[in-house]
């Protein structure tokens, strides 16, 4: 590698400084939404469909945040080197997720009031004992465990986000250099495996069981596709607005890395839309009536426009818009696609969850809008909060010299033998001992 | 066995780094040279729009073929559950178009793919079986930590000097001349 890594970079991109803009229309949305949350709860026509709501914008940012732990964790595990100019939006991101431990407090005390919002079904204690199915799994089911199990996938969570963003913050802060990212790379298998059992219980819990019954093994999976894209096109969103704002400096963040984001989120709109009609397929084949009522309620009546918007907005225009290489370059279009699948989460969280109290069709009216407004503006929040105080580019990591490399004209000088040596060297042993035979 | 003939084909000019190699390629784009190619150890960013490559044909044509298999499925599928040889299954309809789609997909990428294969050999001019730079030690620069561009002698733009001048003004410091060694008596038949 180059003598003298960070400097170069240091000079190319501006201190961090405050943004006004975003700071005002987040505090906006926040009161806004406050105002329409705490009208709902306290009237007693709405307090159930606030609940609802509440659960849905919940699910929205939890995936926005898990969904970016995800993205740093996969950069760190694969070694990537491109990524390293947009991994500090992701770790942005990741940062959030002890304000989602903070939201999933009022969502626990809906369940403990359950009685007045009447979010899951098992925890009706007069219908668990009259269900020989639904008592069946209150070994799994039952308030204290659900709580057990939510406090430890958030310590999880709340370790890794601040090892990996802290780790990173420390680099550019000076302390730490090149083990701290090797140590950050070693860590990300153990990470990727706890973040697969977490992710699929979590979605079990917060979203499969609101129709207790009803078991599918591949929603883990389908949550899963559905966060990732959704942490994906808000990386896009806030690099490609970062890059116009001037704050990620001149020339670091290419054509190149929106063309690698573009990829990603190309491959995972079909991924999610693989897992979806896979889903869909199994239980429209097996057609047996344990499994099958939960999607003939969501193709019924007003909900089929739903699920057919849905197939179209998370899947069809997406893919027909990602298509071709120059729209993965296109900064304008990536944006777009962006907000669609942004929009795409809402429809999909609103088709998982809203069923079980609108039975016949979809209901939208002002209840729904408060937990939104709100949690997208505590969300606008937390992100001009780190902007005041960090840099949007992971400049402390020895690595940011490289996605340099890739532009014309500007590329670190550094001689092909020695880094072909230093990458062998880098090997592990056990690989290194078959190469050199 | 007689005596190989030497023929010139082209002109080589070896570069140290990618931001000399792109440089020189802007220049030989700009003064009109079409039969021209350059040869690195890893992918140069920003060369393509350095040589000036257009957009390639061949992912238009994947797609085109993909959705010609997509229709094939189609017909395939309808065809034979429909028309020819109708089967109610499990109380389905005759045509469950949910049960086909794997089959859409897979005819789909499918023809996508083998066009791709195809086109590949077409427009790479696969399938020759030896190149003059094989001889030379080009291969062994441009695999290691070199980067070389290749000017083959049928361009209209060629001759000899003046090849030789512009590597040498791009700050080419070592240019060499692509030799062909011909047997005269190199029919196959």
């Amino acid at each position: 590698m180059s003598a003298e890594p960070s400097h170069a970079i240091t000079d190319l991109i501006p201190a961090p400084r405050p943004c006004a803009g975003l700071r005002n229309a987040a505090v906006i949305l926040v009161i806004v939404g406050g105002l329409l949350s705490v009208a709902a709860l306290i009237s007693d026509v709405h307090r159930a469909r606030f609940g609802f709501a509440y659960l849905w914008a919940f699910s929205f940012v939890w995936a926005v945040a898990l969904g970016a732990l995800f993205f740093v964790g996969l950069q760190h595990l694969v070694h990537a080197v491109w990524s390293v100019a947009v991994r500090r939006i992701a770790e942005m991101f990741a940062g959030l997720i002890w304000l989602v431990a903070i939201l999933f407090v009022p969502l626990l005390l809906y369940c403990i009031y359950n009685d007045r919002f009447g979010l899951y079904p098992w925890l009706d204690a007069n219908k668990v004992a009259h269900d020989s199915l639904l008592s069946g799994k209150k070994a799994y089911l039952n308030l204290p465990f659900f709580t057990v199990r939510a406090v430890v996938f958030f310590a999880l969570w709340i370790a890794f986000a601040a090892y990996f963003t802290g780790g990173s913050l420390k680099q550019d802060a000076g302390r730490g250099g090149v083990e701290v990212s090797l140590r950050m790379r070693r860590t990300a298998a153990p990470f990727m495996m706890l973040f697969a059992v977490t992710a699929t219980f979590a979605s079990i819990d917060w979203l499969m069981s609101l129709e207790p019954l009803w078991f599918s093994t591949i929603f883990g999976v389908y949550v899963f596709s559905g966060m990732v894209v959704t942490s994906l096109s808000i990386i896009s969103i806030a690099t490609v607005w970062l890059r116009s704002s001037g704050r990620l400096g001149r020339g670091i963040v290419g054509d190149g890395h929106l063309y690698n984001l573009g990829v990603l989120l190309f491959g995972f709109v079909c991924f999610w839309a693989y897992i979806a009609f896979s889903q869909y397929m199994l239980i429209w084949y097996g057609n047996i009536p344990e499994e099958s009522f939960y999607l003939i309620r969501r193709l019924d009546g007003g909900w089929l426009v739903l699920s057919i918007a849905l197939a179209l907005v998370r899947f069809v225009i997406p893919f027909l818009a990602l298509l071709s290489r120059p729209a993965k370059i296109n900064a304008t279009r990536l944006v777009w696609v962006s907000v669609l699948l942004l929009l795409g989460q809402f429809l999909d969280l609103y088709w998982l969850i809203m069923p079980q109290i609108h039975h016949d069709q979809p209901v939208v009216g002002w209840p729904e809008f408060g937990p939104p407004l709100l949690m997208l503006g505590a969300l606008a929040l937390y992100i001009s909060h780190f902007l005041k105080r960090y840099l949007p580019l992971a400049v402390g990591d020895p690595l940011p010299e490289m996605p340099v490399f890739l532009l014309p004209h500007r590329f670190v000088r550094l001689s092909l033998e020695p880094s072909y040596t230093e990458a062998f060297e880098s090997l592990a042993r056990r690989f290194r001992h078959v190469l050199e035979n | 066995m007689s005596r190989p003939t030497e023929n010139t084909v082209g002109m080589v000019g070896l570069f140290d780094d990618p931001d000399a190699l792109i440089r020189a390629a802007e220049r030989v784009r700009d003064e009109g040279f079409t039969r021209w190619d350059c040869h690195t150890p890893f992918p140069v960013h920003g060369l393509d729009r350095a040589m000036g490559l257009k957009s390639s044909p061949v992912p238009t044509l994947a797609l085109a073929a993909g959705f010609v298999g997509l229709l094939t499925a189609v017909a395939l599928t309808g065809g034979l559950n429909v028309i020819d040889y109708p089967i109610r299954i499990a109380g389905k309809p005759i045509f469950s178009w949910q049960a086909f789609v794997p089959i859409y997909f897979e005819l789909f990428v499918l023809f996508a793919a083998l066009t791709l294969m195809a086109s590949l050999f077409l427009f790479c001019g696969l399938g020759r079986w030896h190149s003059p730079l094989h001889d030379s030690d080009i291969m062994k620069h441009v695999t290691g930590h070199r980067f070389a561009i290749v000017l083959e002698a049928t361009d209209r733009c060629y001759s000899e000097q003046n090849v030789r001048a512009l590597l040498e003004e791009t700050g080419c410091r070592d240019v060499r001349p692509l030799v062909e060694f011909e047997e005269e008596d190199s029919g196959i038949l």
